[in-house]
């Protein structure tokens, strides 16, 4: 069964059209990512799976309900970590987690001993009695996190999980959402940290005003291209040597990073150009420190499908 | 409806509303004033105690317009004992809905609108606690405060105008009576409901709790202050006979207030309008 699916959701606000008949799926203990950039509709699409906002059209079932007709129930079964921490300032970091375990059904000896489990977990365990008002970016975003998970959802919702977290707890987290998944809960997580949804994710959608451009594993999207980045590091930059590397048919693109003299090099297709161009490199009074081919990043592949989609719009 | 998720809600905005000065200082400070500073200042006042009996001219309407019970028993009263009393029982009347209206007013774009603004709607909103039981654990927290002011308030009051009574009046009482019975017991909570009713219809349209608190209290204390001015000028008197007829009125207002409020009390609305 799939944890969540979705048909033809559509969102409009207005004449604006926020989500744009988003048809996808996401199957149970996944770690599924959802990246577009800002205002492309992601946090729109979590507030309609999370049952904030009802569809202007279409429909979603969550956990097996369906969010136009089961709300109630969607919002018991699930966790959300919403984009703002909405922690209540002037209670305590126990009293905002106490009141959120009794809305979500969680009372006695279990509501204390589940509080402990996350409040220790995240290191606040020792702040529970301070008001969350003195608390830091990165401590209100933990408190955030615990609050999604005070009821022990199914599927959890994070929107930007990381984002403001020191790098010791932003990888607390991401182990946290890897052991999660392990367990058979469900995370669905937008992110602009392209490096953690490649490390993190099973699947990515990426979205953009509100449509679905990209969806699949992450191999897949890779290996969709068979683009190659040849980075070559120089001694020196040289315009002559730029202009070399142009001539080539092979290459798609060039970057040109100056603080680091490093070329990057995108090749239409394999790297078997790859002897030739530096070849031309050196005749062309290019001193080279360092070669190196690689595959596109997430981030490349993610680059080149917003652009192209922007382009085409 | 679940009671359990509607008191959830008023402990938690409750124990917010207990940390925040902001709201705790007009909520102690204004009804203290009028309950005990402003009968204290009306009683000891030289100028007003021995104001000359011409001075009674002005208020002749009021006089004639009183209840007749009441005109009966200030007929055995002096000029003097008779200005006070008709004060203390009828020109502070109208102040005492000032204490509803600022206290359900103050707390209910607290906990509304201040929610939003703080940005808290959200998670709130995400929990599977109804629209129904947020709405009324919402009215419940600026509800019960107010009708707690307004009573301790009127306790306070009771006992300062009773000590100056009994000197002035020679051992007669002049409180609780009948029209305080009313007024405090019917119009006031009525009157709150008026204001929550406006302020959270108000706080579903704006950003912020001032906004809200500002909108509502611009509608509310005008026809406060028509009653004060209609009080002062015998135009309207605070008698049990207008006090239920306004009570009536009120609960007919509030019935379709509300009817607004709960029906512009989506989740929907109210995060459109987040910042």
């Amino acid at each position: 069964m799939h944890a969540i699916e979705t048909l033809e959701l559509t969102k409009k606000f207005g004449s604006t059209v926020a989500v744009d008949k988003l048809n996808f799926e996401v199957e149970e203990g996944e770690i599924f990512g959802v990246l577009g950039p800002n205002g492309a509709g992601k946090t729109t699409t979590i507030r309609l799976l999370t049952c904030l906002l009802a569809p202007s059209s279409g429909s979603a079932i969550v956990g097996g309900f369906d969010i136009i007709k089961d709300s109630i129930r969607v919002r018991e079964i699930v966790g959300v970590q919403t984009e703002n921490p909405s922690l209540y300032e002037r209670l305590t970091a126990y009293e905002n987690l106490d009141f959120f375990a009794e809305a979500y059904n969680v009372s006695g000896e279990q509501k204390k001993r589940r509080i402990r489990e996350l409040l220790e977990f995240f290191g606040l365990w020792e702040f529970k009695d301070k008001k969350v008002g003195t608390f830091s970016r990165g401590m209100k975003q933990k408190l955030s996190i615990a609050r999604s998970l005070v009821h022990d959802p199914n599927i959890i919702f994070l929107d930007e999980p990381t984002s403001g977290l020191d790098p010791e707890s932003a990888r607390e987290i991401k182990d946290l959402m890897k052991s999660l998944s392990k367990q058979g809960k469900t995370i669905v997580f937008s992110t602009h940290i392209l490096g953690d949804a490649e490390k993190l994710c099973n699947r990515v959608m990426i979205i953009n005003k509100g449509k679905k451009i990209a969806l699949g594993a992450l191999e897949e999207l890779l290996s969709n291209t068979n683009k190659k980045i040849l980075k070559i590091a120089l001694r020196k930059l040289d315009q002559k040597v730029i202009d070399a590397i142009k001539c080539f048919k092979q290459v798609k693109e060039i970057r040109v990073d100056n603080s680091t003299s490093t070329v990057s090099v995108v090749l239409n297709a394999s790297e078997e150009v790859t002897p030739e161009i530096i070849k031309s490199v050196v005749l062309n009074g290019g001193l080279i420190l360092s070669v190196n081919v690689a595959n596109q990043s997430l981030e490349d592949v993610y680059l080149r499908i917003v652009r192209g989609n922007n382009v085409e719009n | 409806m679940r009671i359990n998720k509607v008191i959830l809600i008023f402990k938690k905005d409750w124990r917010e509303i207990r940390r925040n000065w902001q709201i705790l200082l007009p909520i102690f400070v204004i009804p203290f004033m009028i309950s005990v500073l402003l009968p204290m200042f009306i009683l000891s006042t030289p100028s007003i105690i021995s104001m000359p009996a011409s001075s009674l001219a002005g208020i002749e309407n009021l006089m004639k317009n009183l209840p007749k019970n009441i005109q009966t028993e200030i007929k055995e009263m002096n000029i003097q004992q008779a200005l006070i009393y008709i004060m203390l029982q009828y020109f502070i009347a109208p102040f005492f809905l000032v204490i509803p209206i600022m206290v359900s007013d103050v707390i209910a774009s607290d906990s509304f609108a201040g929610e939003k603004e703080r940005k808290t709607i959200e998670a709130l909103l995400a929990t599977p606690i109804s629209d129904d039981e947020l709405f009324m654990g919402k009215v419940l927290v600026a509800f019960i405060p107010a009708v707690i002011a307004t009573t301790v308030s009127f306790l306070l009051y009771s006992v300062v105008v009773d000590l100056y009574s009994l000197r002035l009046l020679n051992g007669k009482l002049i409180l609780p009576n009948l029209t305080w019975l009313l007024l405090v017991f019917c119009l006031s909570p009525t009157v709150a409901l008026t204001s929550i009713g406006l302020t959270v219809t108000i706080s579903t349209k704006v950003k912020g709790f001032r906004e809200a608190q500002q909108i509502s209290a611009g509608i509310t204390i005008p026809i406060l202050f028509m009653l004060i001015f209609g009080q002062v000028m015998g135009i309207v008197i605070l008698g049990p006979q207008m006090i239920v007829f306004l009570t009536i009125s009120f609960l007919v207002a509030n019935f379709f207030l509300f009817g607004i409020g709960i029906s512009l009390f989506g989740r929907e609305e109210i995060l459109s309008k987040l910042v």
